[in-house]
């Protein structure tokens, strides 16, 4: 069944193909606006830009001021994916050896983070980072994401390393190495694939968050890609072309890393959901 | 959850003295603590304090506040718009889980096939995902323009099915299944993702001497490849459930709860009382019958699928 | 129900200092970024509506051109967004030193909602709020004390485009009958008589708005005062007469198709090309009416006739969003010397001309753009009511306002229902 193209494999071959042109309409509709003049916008919607213009990419890339906003979203978003790596791992390598109903509560308090809803605690978080002194930097978005997003590293980390067995650490320490180094020479590259998972869901997810960096860093010059875009789509909405380019533009960087790294992505995203 | 998809390159080579020694020589609490200072700091205290609020009658500005009791919750009780936008949420998620997820093993069943397309279409199907969900709003937003001559009713037209054109987002009796279609188009690839993981792990053996026994495709999928899908479709259900429950960024985007109060959520309602009408307190007693509600849903789906995946 | 009065230990905003310093020299520091919630020095931090970009803008341009150390942060964010930051902002007692707040009532972001929780400064002070018509007190005022600082009206009627009137051969509308007889015109010639985009929610309130000053206000100017009283209610009142009437425009087919699946963008870009002859709105968005025409000369306006009697046909005009002084700033007063320069009649004049609304007040002929004309007149009888929701008393009237219009154009509530739905909203506590 698997090795070989027969002419049934051929009519499921068209018709997948065919529901993948139909998933790509909405791209299709995006994309071709986004290369044509407002004449064209009018009277024919649905048609391939004829002549194509790219005059719209040029000015929705300085209006939005993408560049820049492009650098805060990869800083935040690398510097809060390396923190969650290592204080999740930590705790979970902790969580996962030491038995006890103590460690148990801490993890499954741990797990209530999951289900919490971001507006309950949305208004105190506000003030605390204020209090902080942390409102409109890229130390105080780290914080939060690093917060908020330890729930599901700690738990997706902490399934991994029960299914470990524990007498590597253990032959480790008996040699005489501290935790931290036995954390580190031997648990941590073992936990390589989970690593893999948890960089990459948040990744996804701290690069596109757009209400909480909108309420955090709106007006500090420091905004992120889809905060950016999002008041450049206000701005402009009666400007299809301009908009539709925007949105282009923006989604392009992280599609593009997608389609690189794609075999990786899509492993990442289903390998570590187990527990 | 169990302990299922795992990539072949993520089995430990498990050493036959396992058993028992799970734990080993546990590490200092030390490990924990930095994890636990920052959670505790960004999500434990706010939420507490917040949690505080729904006792109150506080605005969400300004110094004044009273205690008010359970009298928020009891407005709750009484207040259409909280009920209607439960019954929403519901709808929602709903249509969310059973859509979602058949289309996703319906693709996931499709590329994992020997088709020439599989590796493209996975990327096809999966590249939605990584897109700001705000920026999918926007996109399905021009998409669904009512006019006749644009956007998705264009393409209707297009292809022979001018009767099907509607008006996606205005027409109170539609717009809620639009919004919840934006949805699946943007996470079925995710569906079909964790479904191809759990079938690489049905052994091709089991096929092959099925077939010889003469069994069917349909009696093949029934009987060997479903009941090893099980923890992947637990894993899909838990999933979507909670992203359906907890929905927001697409709905404000795109309908901000209309048209009147035909999309308007649990999560949509709680935003608006507090931040549109200033009944903070109120709002946070939406928010934690929210997060009682995941926790519920979450909690009996978890029993039953699990008793299922055994009995499987 | 005020029992007990729940109040934050103020150490913990020391203590949480003392920690954030520590973290923010930490393992971070290196990513740099400074701290932006404000001290006494730096750049004074303005947050506008977008609406009145155009306006503010040239205001704190002018400013800091006759004073050289003013420095200025600006940022500007449409209203939604607004709302929500702003709430954030204020409820963090983090708020900007100058912010947008909407005048009179009925909003969470209003003047009134604002200053019975102590966040805004007094301006009483400034020479420009003794100009402040009686009329509009309510608006600027609470308690006596003037709250918030506003360029002046922007009223709200018919945009039209000419291109189309002309088309074909109507002319402009006096009364409610004539309106029907020129909507059925357009119509029969293929043009849509009327854009409406009531997916865009701020949207649906329009028609009403630019109705009852004719069907309720007119015969009972005292309409507010009997609501806040209780000795009205919407149901029963002009407001059933206006909503049917709003109705009659749908069920005649005077909108375009699927209003409430339409954007404002995409009635905008209607009634600029011309597809659409005629569109309700406030005045502040002929810019955006404009950018949408080939030229902007197409477009005009006229008060839009609510009945067959020309004498009732009011309109309304009302304050347009404003700026407030937070009550916590600490460069409450740099913001206060900036705000009695926005009140100078040839400040004022220049702002109000950039957001096409009609100023505060004016010394000699006040320069206001030319298709306001129409509407001069009102505001000079007397015959001009503020946006309804100024007066309402809690955040809630509004919003569910919105609600109501969009299931009245879906087909789901009756006008009963609508009104009966405001009525609970408006019984509601502030």
């Amino acid at each position: 069944m698997r090795t070989r193209y027969r002419p049934r494999t051929f009519v499921l071959e068209i018709v997948m193909v065919a529901l993948a042109v139909a998933f790509l309409f909405p791209v299709y509709a995006l994309v071709t606006l986004a290369f044509k003049d407002p004449e064209q916008i009018a009277n024919k919607p649905l048609s391939l830009p004829d002549p194509p213009s790219v005059g719209s990419f040029g000015t929705a890339w300085e209006s939005a001021s993408l560049s820049s906003a492009l650098l805060n979203s990869t800083l935040i978003t690398v510097a809060s994916v390396l923190a969650l790596i290592v204080l999740g791992s930590l705790a979970a390598y902790f969580l996962a050896r030491k038995a006890g109903r103590l460690s148990y509560s801490l993890y499954i308090l741990f797990l209530v983070g999951i289900i919490l809803p971001f507006q309950l605690g949305m208004i105190p978080l506000y003030q605390l980072v204020n209090d902080l002194g942390l409102l409109g930097t890229y130390q105080g978005m780290i914080l939060f994401y690093t917060g908020i997003q330890l729930p599901f590293t700690v738990f997706l980390y902490t399934g991994f390393i029960r299914s470990l067995p524990a007498d590597y650490t253990n032959a480790a320490l008996i040699d005489g190495a501290s935790h931290l180094q036995a954390f580190v020479h031997v648990i941590f590259p073992l936990l390589r694939p989970i690593t893999g998972t948890v960089l990459i869901l948040n990744a996804v997810h701290i690069w596109n968050d757009f209400f909480t960096p909108l309420l955090y860093l709106g007006g500090s010059g420091r905004e992120t890609v889809p905060v950016r875009v999002f008041a450049f789509v206000n701005e402009y909405t009666s400007d299809y072309g301009l908009v539709a380019a925007g949105l282009v533009l923006a989604a392009l960087p992280i599609l593009l890393v997608f389609l690189v790294l794609q075999r990786y992505v899509i492993r990442g995203f289903s390998s570590g959901l187990k527990g | 959850m169990t302990a299922v998809i795992t990539p072949p390159a993520a089995k430990p080579q498990t050493p036959a003295k396992r058993a028992g020694r799970r734990s080993g020589i546990a590490p200092p609490w030390l490990f924990a603590a930095p994890a636990l200072v920052v959670y505790a700091l960004v999500m434990l205290y706010p939420s507490i304090v917040g949690a505080g609020s729904a006792f109150t009658d506080w605005s969400g500005v300004g110094e004044q506040r009273s205690f008010v009791g359970l009298a928020n919750f009891q407005q709750l009780i009484h207040d259409d718009q909280a009920l209607g936008a439960i019954r929403n949420t519901l709808l929602l998620t709903a249509a969310i889980v059973v859509v979602q997820t058949g289309l996703g093993l319906l693709l996931a069943l499709g590329v994992h096939t020997t088709i020439k397309s599989r590796m493209i279409l996975r990327v096809i199907f999966f590249a939605p995902m990584v897109v700001s969900p705000v920026m999918v709003a926007f996109l399905w937003k021009y998409v669904y323009n009512p006019a006749p001559d644009a956007g998705l009713n264009a393409a209707l037209n297009a292809v022979g099915l001018g009767a099907l054109r509607q008006d996606w987002l205005g027409n109170p009796s539609i717009a809620i299944w639009s919004v919840a279609f934006t949805v699946i188009w943007q996470c079925a690839g995710y569906s079909m993702v964790i479904f191809l993981a759990g079938l690489e792990g049905v052994p091709q053996e089991l096929h092959e001497s099925a077939m010889v026994d003469g069994a069917g495709t349909a009696a093949r999928f029934r009987h060997i490849t479903w009941p090893l899908l099980a923890p992947a479709l637990t894993i899909n259900v838990m999933l979507s459930t909670v992203g359906g429950l907890t929905l927001f960024t697409q709905i404000i985007a795109m309908t901000n709860g209309g048209p009147g109060y035909a999309t308007d959520t649990l999560s949509t309602v709680l935003y608006k009382q507090a931040f549109v009408f200033g009944k903070f307190g109120y709002s946070t007693a939406v928010a934690l019958v929210l997060a009682l509600f995941v926790a519920a849903v979450s909690f009996i789906q978890l029993a039953y699928l699990r008793s299922r995946e055994t009995a499987a | 129900m005020a029992s007990e009065i729940i109040r934050t230990p103020f150490s913990r905003r020391r203590l949480l200092q003392l920690m954030g310093g520590a973290a923010a020299a930490g393992a971070l520091a290196s990513c740099g970024g400074g701290n932006s919630s404000g001290g006494s020095s730096g750049p004074l931090k303005v947050i506008g509506a977008g609406s009145q970009e155009a306006g503010l803008r040239k205001a704190l341009d002018e400013y800091k051109k006759q004073n050289g150390s003013f420095e200025f942060n600006l940022s500007f964010s449409p209203a939604d967004q607004l709302q929500t930051a702003l709430r954030a902002q204020l409820a963090a007692g983090n708020a900007p030193d100058l912010h947008a707040v909407y005048p009179g009532n009925g909003s969470a972001m209003s003047m009134v909602q604002l200053s019975k929780a102590n966040l805004l400064a007094d301006l009483s002070e400034q020479a420009w709020t003794q100009k402040i018509p009686a009329g509009f007190k309510g608006a600027y005022q609470q308690d006596g004390k003037t709250h918030i600082f506003s360029p002046g009206t922007s009223v709200l009627g018919a945009i039209y485009n000419k291109k189309a009137f002309a088309k074909a051969g109507v002319e402009i509308p006096t009364t409610w009958s004539e309106l029907l007889t020129v909507c059925e015109t357009l119509k029969k010639k293929g043009i849509i008589p009327l854009a409406l985009g009531a997916q865009t929610p701020w949207v649906t309130q329009l028609i009403n708005y630019a109705l009852v000053p004719g069907t309720v206000y007119a015969k009972q100017p005292d309409f507010d005062d009997k609501m806040a009283a209780g000795s009205e209610t919407f149901a029963g009142s002009g407001w059933a007469d206006a909503m049917n009437k709003y109705l009659e425009l749908q069920k005649r087919g005077f909108f375009n198709d699927n209003p409430n699946g339409t954007t404002y963008e995409q009635a905008t870009s209607m009634v600029g090309t011309g597809k659409a002859a005629m569109a309700v709105q406030v005045s502040a968005v002929l810019q955006a009416y404009r950018a949408a025409a080939p030229s902007p000369d197409d477009l005009g306006m006229f008060p839009l006739p609510a009945t067959d009697v020309a004498a009732d046909n009011w309109i309304p005009g009302g304050i347009v969003v404003g700026l407030g002084v937070s009550a916590k700033s600490k460069k409450a007063d740099e913001a206060r010397k900036f705000l009695e320069f926005c009140g100078q009649p040839e400040q004022i004049n220049a702002w109000a001309e950039a957001v096409a609304c009609v100023p505060l007040y004016s010394e000699g002929e006040a320069k206001v753009d030319p298709v306001l004309k129409p509407f001069l007149p009102y505001l000079a009888d007397d015959k001009a009511v503020p946006f309804m929701d100024q007066r309402w008393p809690n955040a809630e009237v509004q919003p569910t306002h919105f609600a109501v219009v969009q299931e009245l154009l879906g087909g789901k509530t009756t006008v009963e229902g609508a009104l009966k739905k405001m009525d609970d909203a408006y019984k509601k506590t502030a």
